[in-house]
């Protein structure tokens, strides 16, 4: 697989403000990547630099092997989808698409069937050519600006948060079209978003960024289940998140003490912790729905008693709050159909199994 | 109940006054166009007759042709560059930042609140100084320049709004289809902000067809349609004057309208 | 939507828009200031401008009572004429803002027509409607009134009428903007906490317009104190105003040093009353900024 793009080392302040404080990203061919943060934490800085609206100050950006310094975003192969779509408005919808073709001086008859080819591709009908884009509404001008990025065939896409002012009906739909469209034209995309859930729908990849730098690049899966720390495992989702003091550590992993957990051996595999994890404190992850109630006699890998306090229905399955003698909090996600059903008030031990425990260190 | 009656009551106020002031506003409009269509040759009443007589002698009047073209051309000069610097100054007030957006701001709009007459007697000084170093006088440049002076910001304001309203991503998703600067002028920023530059060009014209003060004081000996008139109150005059007031009337009220048809759209 | 850094004056965009403004306003605006202030320290004589460097005119100025007595009648004059715009200005921006829904732009036309057209027009038809033969005259004595009841042209009454006729629309827009962008929902709030009509008004559309009232306020003020064609034309020149002065001063004594000098005395009195003014509302730069 090569690289589309390479990002190397680009660092970029707005006077004394540091937007983006390093950041090295390399992204294949036909991938789909998702930017994702709080506001504020670089990622549509980021974006621009990639753009071409703006410069790094230091590093280098590459696209398919060329060095980007100097070349303004006009000259990019790289196509964006705005926050605010940026649809002309005294455009139609026809010259909207036609755009870009038309600055590259593309004959009347070769737009006119490129814009028709992008009108079908994003199931737009034929009729909307001659509207303006007031004249449409939300959802289908989310796919005309989806249209004027695509019809130039860029070798990047840059989505701005294109679906952030969304009712959540209309999201849901076009988080499919978008991942739809990934699939049947084979562009790479880079998708920035504060939605994490949204990102974890549509990426092949995510790149979790604070603060002007990123904190974790990997797959959905290594980010829900594998966090880099506690802000990335508390960016979806609700998690626990239990206070541990590592003891030991080893090459095969450590030993473990904490107060509310009875566990068999004390021990986690160095697979399930974290790089950088010393001796010393650290927190211990459990996801919701990985704990399950143990019935009376019955033992698991791990075993924390605590005393049910609330309880929540959310359809398919039910969330209940539990507090240990220690007095943590716990959140514990079971099905509906559960056959240990628990009421407030109750005793109860919930248990773990060890592969799914996640440990890492205390973020100052 | 007496909610009911106080709303009542309001809209009697308000549609009163506004019946009050739009009477108000056009009492000496209507006097005007009334006498223009006096017969006889004094400003009195009642009439002496309906005629369109004194149209025909303002045909017939070089003095008064003069005026008008006089006007005109310094009208259609003021406008185009007023409106044209009044719009850049406003891209560069309303979406720039530099050091010195404030004194920008500042200078660039503080003509506004000038009186004019005072306007027109401090250029006159600086016109009549500096002619003599340079060996010039005053005349139809120099009124010009004076009308630029004081139409510029308010060309600027309207645009202002106007640049105010505009979405600046549209212009960098123009560079992104891939426009040069000089596309997204052409493509983009330019058709979004015409309405406002239009309507800035429509007031811009207005005010200088119509100008008095700074005519006065900068022209010379130059007449315009305004200073003519002028001039005609003093001698004591004939419904010659209420007769090119009328025709003043004439591209004023059709302009502001269709500056407010724009703006609408 | 505004820069997210500063520009550079070398940024060749901000020269091409700002730079022509600034020659612009600098040559032919700050710069003719300054010269004014420079010519107050010349002498006339003769008709002809002495380039003396003295104090002899700020002497002349300041020891002669009569100036000043027409600038406090302009000061007056300004402040009245402020204050009438005002009044009158309230209810048709209030409704234009809130009421006059269905017919808003009609109504706007037919103000910004009449507040476009030439001032000179309007002062020489109020002339005509106004006199002792003109219209108003004539409609009131043709249904039985006795003659000339109409009799204050010539007077400060008519010089005040036509000021007020020629700034009013100032007050009238820079009210109107204010009121629309008063979020309506704080009015029905107080209508819910128990206020009549009246009441939220006082209570809440006056105060949250007060930058609109202070804009108006400022700009009237300062182009009345200009005022020059209502005095002459429909005051009759009988109490002369500052204006009137300061271009017999050029015209008639050719006398530019004082003409100057009465000039600079007329803005930095009218500015410092209005900086006065601002200092004693709290408003310290809403006039400016809106």
């Amino acid at each position: 697989m090569t690289a589309i793009l390479d990002i190397q080392d680009v660092r970029k302040s707005y006077g004394s403000y540091a937007a983006l404080k390093g950041v090295s990203l390399s992204v294949n061919q036909g991938e789909f990547i998702a930017l994702v943060g709080p506001s504020g934490c670089g990622k549509t800085t980021l974006l621009k630099q990639i753009a071409g609206f703006e410069e790094p100050d230091t590093g280098r950006i590459a696209i398919a092997g060329a060095d980007m310094a100097g070349v303004p975003a006009a000259k990019r192969p790289t196509s964006m989808v705005f926050q605010k779509l940026a649809l002309f408005p005294h455009m139609t919808v026809a010259e909207n698409i036609g755009f870009p073709l038309k600055l590259r001086r593309t004959d009347t008859a070769e737009i006119k069937k490129r814009v028709g080819q992008m009108i079908e591709l994003m199931q737009l009908k034929g009729e909307y050519l001659t509207r303006y884009p007031r004249q449409l509404s939300g959802g289908e001008q989310q796919r005309v600006a989806l249209a004027r990025s695509m019809v130039s065939a860029p070798k990047l896409l840059l989505l701005d948060e294109p679906l952030s002012a969304l009712d959540v009906k209309l999201k849901k739909v076009l988080q499919a079209e978008l991942k739809r469209l990934h699939r049947s034209v084979g562009v790479t995309f880079v998708h920035v978003t504060h939605d994490l859930e949204e990102a974890m729908m549509l990426a092949d990849r995510i790149c979790v960024m604070r603060d002007g730098a990123i904190l974790q690049l990997g797959t959905p899966a290594d980010i829900y289940y594998r966090p880099a720390g506690s802000f990335v495992s508390g960016f979806i989702g609700e998690t626990n998140l239990l206070p541990i003091t590592i003891s030991e550590r080893t090459s095969s992993g450590l030993i473990y003490q904490a107060a509310d957990i009875v566990d068999t051996d004390g021990r986690i595999a160095a697979d399930l912790v974290a790089g950088k994890v010393a001796k010393g404190p650290a927190l211990l992850m459990l996801r919701p729905e990985l704990l399950r109630v143990l019935p009376p006699g019955e033992t698991a890998d791990g075993a924390i008693a605590a005393e049910v306090t609330e309880m929540f229905g959310k359809g398919g399955t039910v969330q209940y709050r539990a507090r240990t003698p220690g007095g943590q909090m716990l959140v514990v996600e079971i099905p509906g159909t559960s056959s240990l059903p628990m009421r407030i008030g109750d005793k109860v031990r919930l248990g773990f199994t060890k592969k799914d425990i996640y440990v890492f260190g205390v973020e100052a | 109940m007496i909610a009911r009656l106080e709303g009542r009551f309001i809209d009697i106020v308000l549609w009163g006054s506004l019946a009050a002031i739009l009477i108000f506003f056009y009492i000496p409009i209507f006097t005007l166009i009334a006498f223009s269509f006096q017969e006889g040759r004094f400003l009195t009443l009642p009439f002496e007759g309906i005629s369109l007589r004194w149209y025909g002698e303002l045909f017939r009047n070089t003095n008064a042709l003069n005026a008008l073209w006089n006007s005109t051309l310094i009208a259609i000069i003021t406008t185009v560059i007023a409106t044209a610097i009044g719009t850049m100054a406003a891209i560069a007030a309303v979406r720039y930042r530099f050091r010195g957006t404030d004194a920008f701001r500042l200078l660039a709009g503080v003509p506004l609140a000038f009186p004019q007459l005072l306007l027109g007697i401090v250029l006159l000084l600086w016109f009549s100084v500096l002619g003599r170093m340079l060996d010039f006088s005053t005349g139809i440049s120099t009124a010009i320049i004076g009308h630029i002076v004081y139409i510029t910001p308010f060309a600027m304001v309207i645009v202002a709004v106007q640049v105010y309203n505009f979405d600046a991503t549209v212009e960098d998703a123009a560079r992104d289809c891939g426009a040069s600067s000089f596309e997204v002028y052409r493509y983009v920023t330019i058709p979004l902000l015409w309405p406002g530059i239009f309507s800035a060009a429509i007031f811009a014209f207005l005010l200088s067809w119509g100008n008095f003060y700074l005519t006065y004081s900068l022209a010379g000996s130059t007449r315009t349609l305004p200073t003519f008139i002028f001039s005609g109150i003093a001698i004591g005059s004939s419904p010659l004057y209420p007769a090119i007031a009328t025709v003043i009337f004439i591209p004023g009220i059709l302009l502001v309208i269709l500056a407010n048809r724009l703006r609408r759209t | 939507m505004a820069d997210e850094v500063p520009r550079s004056w070398r940024d060749p965009d901000l020269l091409i828009k700002a730079l022509p403004t600034v020659l612009l306003q600098t040559t032919c605006f700050l710069a003719p200031l300054v010269m004014t202030f420079l010519l107050t320290f010349q002498r006339s004589r003769n008709f002809q401008l002495q380039w003396s460097w003295d104090l002899w005119t700020w002497t002349d100025v300041f020891s002669k009572p009569h100036y000043w007595t027409i600038l406090g009648h302009t000061i007056f004059m300004a402040a009245a004429t402020v204050a009438i715009c005002l009044i009158i200005a309230f209810p048709i921006a209030y409704g234009l803002a809130t009421r006059f829904k269905a017919w808003e732009n009609e109504i706007k036309v037919l103000i910004t027509f009449a507040f476009i057209t030439d001032a000179t027009l309007k002062i020489y038809g109020w002339a005509l409607f106004l006199d002792k033969n003109g219209m108003a005259n004539y409609a009131l004595s043709s249904i039985g009134l006795p003659p000339e009841m109409v009799a204050f042209l010539y007077t400060d009454w008519a010089t005040l009428l036509g000021m007020v006729y020629s700034l009013s629309a100032f007050a009238i827009f820079t009210l109107y903007l204010s009121i629309s962008n008063i979020d309506r929902s704080l009015i029905l709030a107080a209508y819910d906490a128990g206020a009549g009509k009246f009441r939220a008004h006082w209570e809440v559309t006056l105060p949250l317009c007060k930058p609109g009232i202070w804009a108006g306020s400022v700009l009237i003020f300062l182009l009345s104190v200009g005022a020059f064609l209502e005095p002459k034309v429909l005051g009759g020149g009988k109490s002369p105003m500052s204006a009137e002065l300061i271009r017999q001063t050029f015209e008639t004594r050719v006398n530019w040093p004082l003409g100057a000098a009465l000039t600079l005395v007329l803005m930095v009195v009218s500015v410092f009353i209005v900086l006065l003014f601002s200092r004693l509302i709290g408003l310290k730069r809403a006039g400016l900024a809106a």
